[in-house]
This record gives structure tokens, sequence and C-alpha cells, in this order.
């Protein structure tokens, strides 16, 4: 089967078996239909790993239903799979796979409708990594949208999972109906959807319709992609939302958003912001600083297990947009290292948290104070999952990190690594800071007077008398073991930056695209390895041990436990505004918007 | 003028429905008020493939070269609805599912989780 015939099958399969599933779901027991989409799932790994390595020699087209471009004209929807591309659709895919196994023993009682929700999501992410047309990413933005707001919601009989799916819905509905307007723009200007005619439409020159058209595509993605201000529906939808669902959400979807505003950047803008890239660069910069260090800073002092992970989420996404933002291939190659690295270690965390909650009924971190005694295995795993977050060597962080340090050396921003550095290691502290309360016992003593925390309901009855559950725990296990591995793969660095290069190579794209030219003209070009530096990595797995001392033994010093209080009150405006009304989410969506839009369109002017 | 109005009215309709949702005092409401910003984008589209003077893309009965509307817009519309239809729906299911749970659909009542 040639790899133009695969690209299609990768997210048509899996929409099929949904179908079937929520077809025959009712009438067959509930194992045949979680091997049926672990089997769709694992085809779906295997056929994405095949079009990446295909992509790898050259860009995969497929045009459906055979309507190639005429004349340079393309009238057709095109999949136009690179290997970035096609490498984040295998790593949704594999997630998948891992969160389907991880449900096999998780729900004592789920129905059909989760395995035909989950597929149908993976499916939209896997089409929304692929396609090379604009509007067909809206799509599949609003398919994987729709299907993330069932999810969340799985679990209906829980007031406040459905309460976070609808804000949730409506946040990321604005996002879509900002990124639609964007598209009408640039098609009004245009007369193109396909993201190759598009950027030859564009021609190399700016002007307001376009600067305003990708201001609007951009912001609509962020709010996917949960940079501040927009990341409120993040922590509510991750706090309620099924376990295993956490894993896709935080690993991959999150991330998606970031991936398509570079992927629109680099294959139609970037021929026409050129001129302007410097405005860009300062204004996401600017904002996915401020991003990671309010995810860092809230990640700390959560009680809620999942909403603390999902603030490291948000902080992490800080980084990715900062690393985006660098605009330059290795930038992107750093991004993506950086993207695995994270996912496979935010996947495991979730996965303990998951653990926890299927063993012990909650994640909350004061009731479970000093009850991880007795799982160390538990423990060990979310040791190791907060060095990863912090970027220690060896793990897949690292190297995402020294390859984003690197890109940025090279345009003269040297400080930058060293900022971020700051913002991981306070995500990484926070987790270790949770652990050491939860294994230890150590910290401060639970505030009596705190409220008691939102309502918990177990997604599955609790009860440590069923054994080990060794699938949670290999599957935890797995992913961590992943996360470390992927960063001591020889030869992962110089891949991404040639995968980098490869992507930001709009001519290349362009000649590939609309004149089906040869792929062995954009062979991948050799990259030479970057030299890490090691000592940044374990300053900052001490910086988060730091972090974590201070926050769990500050109180014991004299005059701590003022200084610990004043920092405290000093944060209450920060934590007030994530109140968790959904009006309130809207404004701050509309006043982000409109931030971005007049930065970018005023100076870029 | 034309071309001022013609941005004016979708941009209008986007804002009047962004404020109706930070404003609003009752979730069902809010699910209108996204809905009618989500009009603004039926707008704009049909409005950049409109051509002055032109028929319905329908070619069945006009002469070969008659001026038409771009139908590409009309296309792209109806996913718009399709999907605008969908969220919709799965929305009000989770407004009513709410109210069984708490009696209530103001958002300032509904907090699901603070700080």
């Amino acid at each position: 089967m040639t790899p133009e015939a695969l690209a299609p099958l990768a997210f048509s399969v899996p929409l099929a078996v949904a179908a079937l599933g929520a077809a025959i779901g009712p009438f067959v027991p509930r194992r045949v239909l979680d091997a049926l989409a672990i089997a769709t799932g694992l085809f779906c790994t295997a056929a994405c790993v095949l079009l990446a390595r295909a992509a790898a020699h050259g860009t995969v087209v497929h045009w459906f239903g055979g309507w190639t471009p005429r004349h340079g004209i393309a009238l057709g929807i095109a999949f136009a799979v690179d290997p970035i591309g096609a490498a984040l659709a295998a790593f949704t895919a594999f997630l998948t796979t891992v969160a389907l196994l991880f449900t096999w023993t998780y729900y004592d009682e789920s129905g059909p409708p989760f395995p035909v929700l989950m597929l149908t999501f993976m499916a939209a992410l896997i089409g929304f990594f692929l396609t090379g047309d604009l509007f067909n990413l809206f799509v599949f933005f609003e398919l994987m949208g729709v299907a993330a707001y069932a999810l969340t919601a799985y679990r209906s009989e829980d007031d406040s999972a459905v309460l976070g799916a609808f804000a949730f819905g409506v946040v990321n509905s604005i996002g879509a109906f900002l990124i639609l307007l964007g598209i009408a723009l640039v098609y009004g200007r245009t007369g193109a959807l396909n993201m190759a005619q598009l950027s030859h439409a564009l021609g190399a020159h700016a002007d307001a319709l376009a600067i305003l058209a990708f201001a609007f595509i951009a912001a609509g993605l962020l709010v996917k992609a949960a940079l501040a201000p927009f990341h409120f529906w993040l922590a509510d939808a991750h706090a309620v939302a099924p376990t295993p669902l956490c894993v896709l959400f935080s690993g991959i979807m999150v991330q998606a958003g970031l991936y398509a505003v570079a992927r629109v950047y680099w294959s139609v803008f970037s021929g026409a912001l050129a001129e302007h890239d410097h405005v860009l660069r300062t204004v996401l910069i600017a904002f996915g600083l401020v991003t990671a260090f309010a995810g860092g800073i809230m990640a700390f002092g959560q009680r809620h297990f999942k909403r603390l992970l999902a603030f490291s989420t948000i902080a992490h996404t800080g980084i990715l947009v900062c690393a985006f933002a660098l605009l330059t291939a290795r930038g992107v190659a750093g991004m993506v290292v950086y993207v695995l690295g994270h996912g496979l270690t935010k996947g495991g965390l979730f996965l303990c948290s998951g653990i926890l909650l299927n063993r012990l009924g909650t994640v909350d971190v004061d009731v479970l104070r000093g009850k991880l005694r007795t799982k160390p295995w538990g423990s060990v795993a979310i040791f190791l999952g907060a060095l990863a977050l912090a970027g220690t060597p060896p793990f897949g962080t690292f190297l995402g990190s020294s390859l984003i340090a690197h890109a940025a050396d090279e345009i003269g921003l040297g400080w930058l690594p060293w900022v971020l550095l700051v913002a991981a290691a306070l995500t990484g502290g926070a987790v270790l800071n949770a652990l050491g309360r939860m294994a230890f016992g150590w910290g401060p003593p639970p505030d009596p007077r705190a409220k008691t925390p939102a309502h918990e309901s177990p997604e599955a009855s609790a009860g440590g008398d069923r054994g080990f559950p060794l699938m949670m725990y290999a599957c935890s296990a797995f992913l961590i073991v992943c996360a470390c591995a992927i960063g001591l793969v020889p030869g992962a660095a110089s891949a991404a930056l040639g995968a980098g290069e490869r992507f930001v190579d709009r001519a290349g794209q362009l000649a590939i695209v609309l004149k089906e030219m040869p792929g062995a003209a954009l062979a991948m070009p050799p990259a030479e390895p970057i030299a890490t530096s090691l000592a940044s990595g374990f300053l900052a797995g001490a910086l988060a041990l730091a972090f974590a001392a201070i926050a769990l033994f500050a109180h014991r010093l004299p005059s701590g436990a003022g200084a610990m209080r004043a920092l405290e009150s000093a944060l209450v405006p920060l934590r007030r505004i994530h109140d968790g009304v959904v009006t309130d989410y809207v404004a701050w969506l509309a006043a982000g918007t409109a931030a971005l839009g007049t930065a970018l369109a005023a100076w870029m002017r | 003028m034309i071309s001022f109005i013609a941005f004016a009215v979708p941009a209008w309709i986007f804002v009047a429905g962004l404020y109706g949702m930070a404003t609003s005092r009752n979730l069902i409401h809010l699910i209108l008020c996204l809905s009618v910003a989500q009009s603004s984008t039926y707008v704009l589209i049909l409005e950049v493939g409109y051509r002055l003077g032109a028929t319905a893309p329908v070619f069945g009965d006009v002469l070969p070269g008659t001026r038409a509307v771009d139908p590409v817009v009309d296309a792209l519309t109806l996913t718009d609805i399709v999907v605008g239809a969908t969220v919709t729906a799965l929305l009000l299911a989770f407004a009513l599912r709410i109210y069984k749970k708490r009696q209530t659909l103001d958002p300032e009542a509904l907090r699901a989780m603070e700080g």
C-alpha cells in the first residue's frame, strides 16, 4: 500500500470503527468493544509511524476524490503529511491506545460510549495533524471539540463534570468562531483554502487584512492551546474529566492547538509576515512567559492533584509557545521534542492520579496526607515524573529544552532558556510538594478553616482489596519509561532538527503540494548534533527540589511561617480570577483576543 | 462604504454575542448568545463569496458564462451550521443536566471549583 493511500485510512478507519461500535455497542460484551478500540488504536499508531517514515523522504500528499490541482490551482481537499505532523499523529494514537488499555481494569462499568467517543476524538486529532487544508483543519478542530466535551461530561451524574464540560464547550466554541472568521477573511482575499495555495496567493507582503486574519486564526487556536488568558477552561475540565482522557487532553490535545498555529504560520503566513517576525516573536514570548509563570505559580497550593497537573500543563504550554515564538526551524524541532517528552510524562502522572482515585477514592492532597506510604511504586513514579516535568536529564523534556535553549541562543535570546527553566522547575516543585505531603505527611498541617474541596466522586468504586492493579501500574510506568527513553534515543535530536527544517520550508511545501514535484527534492537536510548542557538540566531538577523544600519546610524556620503567609496572600488575586464562572472566562477570552489582536496589528503597521 | 458595512455587520453581531455571554445570568441565554456570535461567521462567509448581480450557483437552466456567486462559501456555511447545531444541542443537554442537579442556571451560583 502506498503512503498516499495510507494517509486517509489513519483517520477514516477509527471513525468507521467508532460508528460500528455505536451501532453494536448495546448488544456485545464490553470487552469486545474495548478490544476493538485498542486494536484500532494500534492500527492507527502503526499507520502513522509508516506515514512518518514515508514523509521523511518527502511530503506525502493525498487529494480526496482525486481532485488534484490543475495548472497550479487546487480546488480539492488535501492531506499534506510532513514528518512532524505524522509523528504527532502517531503519538496521539499511541497515547489513546495506552489510555484505553488503562481503562481495561479502571472502570467497573463503562458503557459503549466511552471507547466510541475516544476513537472519534483520536480520529479528529489525527486528521487535524495530517490535513493540508485550512477549512478542513477547522472541521477537525470542531469534531475534536465535540467529542472532548462529551467525554469530559462522561460521568454525567456528577454535576461538576457537566459544569466543567460546559465551560470547556463554550470557551472552545468561541475559539472556533475566531478561527472561522479568520478563515473567511483570508478566503475573501485569496479565494483559496488549501494551505499551499493560500501561501502562494498571499505572496510576500502583509496587508492589514492578512495580519487580522492571522491574528484571529492564531487566537482561536491558542484557546485550544490554553494560552493565558484563554486557559481557564483547561483547569476546570481536567479536574473533572475521566482520568484516562486527561492523558490525551494534557498530552496532545492542548499541544495540537499550538501545532496548528505553527502549521498555519509556517505553511501559510510565513512569507507574508516575514518582515514582521520580530513583532510576532515579542508578543508571543510575552504571552508565553505570563502563561508559564501563571501556570507554575497556580500549580503550587492546589489541593486537587489532577487540577495541580492541569496547571502544570498550562505552564508547559507557555514554555512551548515561547519555543514556537522563536520562529526558527530549531525552535520548532525543540517544541516537538518537548511535546513528546512532556506528553509522556504528564500522561504517566495522570495515570498515577487515576490509580489514587481508583484505590483511595480521592485525589485531595490534604485528605491523602501520609496515605501514600503504602504505595511505594506510585510514589516513585510520581517522583520521577516530577523530575521529568522540571526537565532533568535524561528525560525527553530535557532534550526538548536543550534544543529550545540552543535555538534561543542562535537568535540572541540567551536569557530566555533560563527563565523557562525556572517555570519548568516550579511545576516539578509543585508535584514534589504534593508528593511530600501525600507520601510522608510533610509540610504545614492543613488549615482546618479551609473550605472542603469540591465534591469528588470516585470514578470507580474504591477498593484496596482487589489486589495489585497491575495493568494500571504497568501503563503508568510504561509512559514514564518512554519519557526517559525518548531523551536517550540516539539520533532523536538530529531527526527532529531535520524535520523542523522541513516544517518551515514553505517554498518546498508549495512546490510539492501544487506542482506534485517528486518528494526527493525535499530530502531531510542533515543536521549536526548539538551539545546539550547537562548542568542546566540538573540545575532545573535541583531547583524543583528546592521549591518543594521551601513549600514543605519553610514554616519550621523562625519567621518562615509568616513569610509563607505573606506570599500566599500576595497570590490571592491570581487565585481569585480562577473562579469557575463561565461568563468571566468569556470576558477574559474577549479581553485576551483584543489584546493579542491589537498588539499584533498596531506594531505590524 | 459598502465594504465598511460588510465588515461592520459581522463584527457587531459577534461582539453583541460575546457581550451577551459575558453578562449572562442564565445558561440557556448564554447558549443562545453563543449562537448569535456564531451567526456572525455565516454572515461574513456568505459576504466574501457574494458577487454583484450574480445568480445562485445552480447551473441547470442558465447560459454558460452567467455570473454566479461563489459556491464554496455555501458549502462552508452549511458545514458551519451543522457543527453549530451539534454543539448547541450538546450544550443544551449539559444545561438541562445541570438544572436537574442544582435547580439553578445562574453561572454565578454554579462555580465548579475555585482557586
